[in-house]
């Protein structure tokens, strides 16, 4: 087994960072997630692969919280577009966990499939090495296994690590993953080891038939007691691993100036205003309910799987302490009957 | 020569404004073409979308109201709010984007054999003059065509030119115009859509209905249309969302799993009902 030594993480870090930009996740200051090594600061920041899980997911590095897209110039009537910006730089996601990068190939099916493929998103996403940290003690929060994902064996990822105390056992999985192997061969050793146990979920979450039973209750009055204390502030699509909806909007500086998207949230009353007033989702529980049938049932039904990947992370940060396993639990109790 | 943005779908083909008629107070027909080559940027069949960028400001998705071959796409923009205010201050000559086309479009083959009623109201007759165009250029292939629109005002009516003069003289052709209010000198029909509608009493044998207009005179309409006698899979509909993307990715578009920009905007009803009903 090739086994990476924890004394030569940093090193590791270093030689990649040569020829790509490094996502590890950290703690730093009051925020945790996935930073670029380069700006690692040894005395501040903490270097932090065991975190379940660090607040904002690695989905940034290849889906950008804002991301320009084309420069504009404008002559009096005429207008140039003389700039797009794909984005091809090499990146590495060091330590992603299984639910991350499963958050990542839920983008993979929105963005590549379905008819058109979006040419930002594949720039970054096709430069982009994925390296998967495999969870053997799932964490507080964690439901990961309920929704399909396989934490042990992470799907999508291009290597695999796996954590024995003093190192990691290194596999390769891709093409993509033998390339960045190759770069760091010298810092890898060969020895047998013992792989852990993986430990049971510190809670259960059952899943299934909730989005066929879904299916019958978009009218059901669980939703208004459910969504009553959500105050639509967005912070779960903020954190959330799989969340892809964006905006594009025009920044001007006089003739000068670009378009650009960014992340954009269901939970805001703008997010399907119309120009002309109307807005089919206006107030608070449609857009609540809207983000929860999307997640359970609505992408399932598109894309053959669902839209959460039991990381648990909105969970933790909601100030109205709504929690996505309390509604698979309801939907699972309520009574369609009536 | 068409262009294709396929490779960079959200990336706008620049074109040209070469004519711009005013069509009410607060509507204006925008015809676009290539800049630097004749024809057009894409073929957009009637009904289909297309994102009209006014490239500082902003863009937008608009059913094309007409494509004239190789010489135009026409766009019937009503000014509502920020990018459309900014679009009716342009002049011909101005450089606009457009990317496209999206969507499903009507169902011009489906309905070929049969009787089409039009009905709309306000800006909702610009998607429908695309499939009412159409078929006054294959006139062969449908049968009788029943127009009904109505507006606010005479002044609100889009496309007079059309409505009093030239659809008259198509062949087995009927336009009914309503307002809704009396005004001095008009001496036509008086009062709302879906009432008119029940008026006329258009026979439903082999007979599809399109509709688009205000959400509630459509409401409306489709209890008219079901009390008629039409059934579900004769009505057809286009629907209006907020759209960012036009290629079924920001997410904001759908009705359950459907994105309207991409799977629609264009629906059986039938199909509709089959949806969540947040449309």
């Amino acid at each position: 087994m090739k086994i990476l030594s924890k004394t030569r993480l940093e090193n590791v870090f270093n030689k990649l960072n040569e020829t790509a930009e490094v996502f590890v996740p950290m703690q730093r200051g009051e925020q945790s997630g996935f930073y670029p090594w380069q700006t690692f600061a040894a005395g501040s920041d903490k270097l932090w692969l065991e975190a379940l899980n660090v607040y904002l997911p690695p989905k940034n590095v290849v889906f950008p919280q804002t991301e320009r897209m084309y420069n504009i110039k404008q002559e009096g009537q005429d207008v140039k577009i003389d700039e797009t910006y794909e984005d091809s730089k090499s990146r590495v996601i060091f330590g992603a966990r299984a639910c991350d990068v499963k958050g990542i190939t839920c983008m993979d099916d929105v963005f590549l499939t379905r008819g058109y493929e979006d040419s930002f998103y594949k720039a970054r996403r096709q430069a982009t090495t994925i390296i998967a940290n495999a969870c053997y003690a799932p964490g507080i929060a964690c439901f990961c296994s309920a929704m399909g994902v396989k934490y042990v064996d992470p799907e999508g990822a291009d290597i695999i690590i796996r954590d024995i105390g003093d190192g990691y056992v290194w596999e390769t999985i891709t093409e993509k993953g033998e390339m960045l192997t190759a770069r760091i061969a010298d810092l890898l050793e060969e020895r047998e080891v013992t792989l852990p146990e993986p430990k049971p979920f510190q809670q259960d979450v059952n899943y299934d038939g909730v989005a066929e039973k879904l299916k019958g209750m978009f009218e059901h009055p669980l939703w208004d007691k459910l969504s009553q204390t959500c105050q639509n502030c967005g912070i779960c699509t903020y954190v959330c691993p799989s969340c892809y909806c964006f905006d594009i909007q025009v920044k001007m500086y006089g003739n000068e100036g670009y378009r650009f998207r960014c992340w954009d949230s269901c939970m805001y009353e703008e997010y399907t205003r119309e120009a002309g007033g109307g807005n089919p989702r206006p107030a608070s529980k449609e857009r609540f309910r809207n983000r929860f049938l999307h997640k359970l049932e609505f992408f399932k039904e598109r894309y053959g799987h669902p839209l959460c990947t039991g990381c648990g992370r909105c969970t933790v940060v909601c100030p109205a302490g709504i929690s996505i396993v309390k509604i698979i639990d309801a939907v699972k109790e309520a009574d369609t009957d009536a | 020569m068409h262009k294709c943005n396929c490779e960079q779908p959200l990336v706008p083909i620049m074109v040209e404004v070469i004519d711009i008629k005013e069509e009410t107070p607060d509507v204006k027909s925008f015809f676009v073409k290539n800049i630097d080559s004749n024809g057009v940027p894409f073929n957009i069949e009637p009904g289909k979308l297309a994102m009209v960028s006014h490239v500082p400001v902003g863009e937008g998705m608009f059913s094309c109201t007409w494509q004239e071959g190789d010489e135009y796409l026409q766009f019937a923009i009503k000014n509502v709010g920020l990018l459309t205010g900014e679009l009716h201050q342009i002049e011909v000559g101005q450089k606009l984007g457009v990317r496209g086309p999206y969507g499903n479009g009507f169902p011009v083959q489906d309905c070929k054999g049969k009787n089409m009623l039009f009905i709309g109201g306000g800006i909702g007759l610009a998607p429908l003059r695309s499939f009412i165009k159409y078929c006054f250029k294959n006139r062969a292939d449908y049968g009788k065509i029943d127009i009904l629109y109505g507006s606010r005002s005479y002044a609100d009516l889009c496309f007079k030119e059309e409505l009093f003069e030239l659809w008259l003289q198509e062949k087995d052709t009927r336009v009914h115009v309503t307002i809704d209010n009396p005004e001095e000198g008009w001496g036509g029909h008086v009062g709302f859509v879906p009432a008119y509608l029940e008026e006329i009493n258009p026979a439903t044998e082999n007979t599809i209905a399109v509709v688009c207009g205000p959400p509630i005179m459509i409401k409306f309409v489709l209890q008219a249309l079901e009390k008629m006698g039409f059934s579900d899979e004769q009505v057809i509909t286009t629907l209006e969302m907020r759209m960012k993307c036009g290629i079924g990715k920001c997410g904001r578009c759908n009705i359950g799993s459907e994105y309207v920009c991409l799977d629609g905007p264009v629906y059986y009803l039938n199909q509709l009902k089959q949806l969540p009903p947040e449309w």
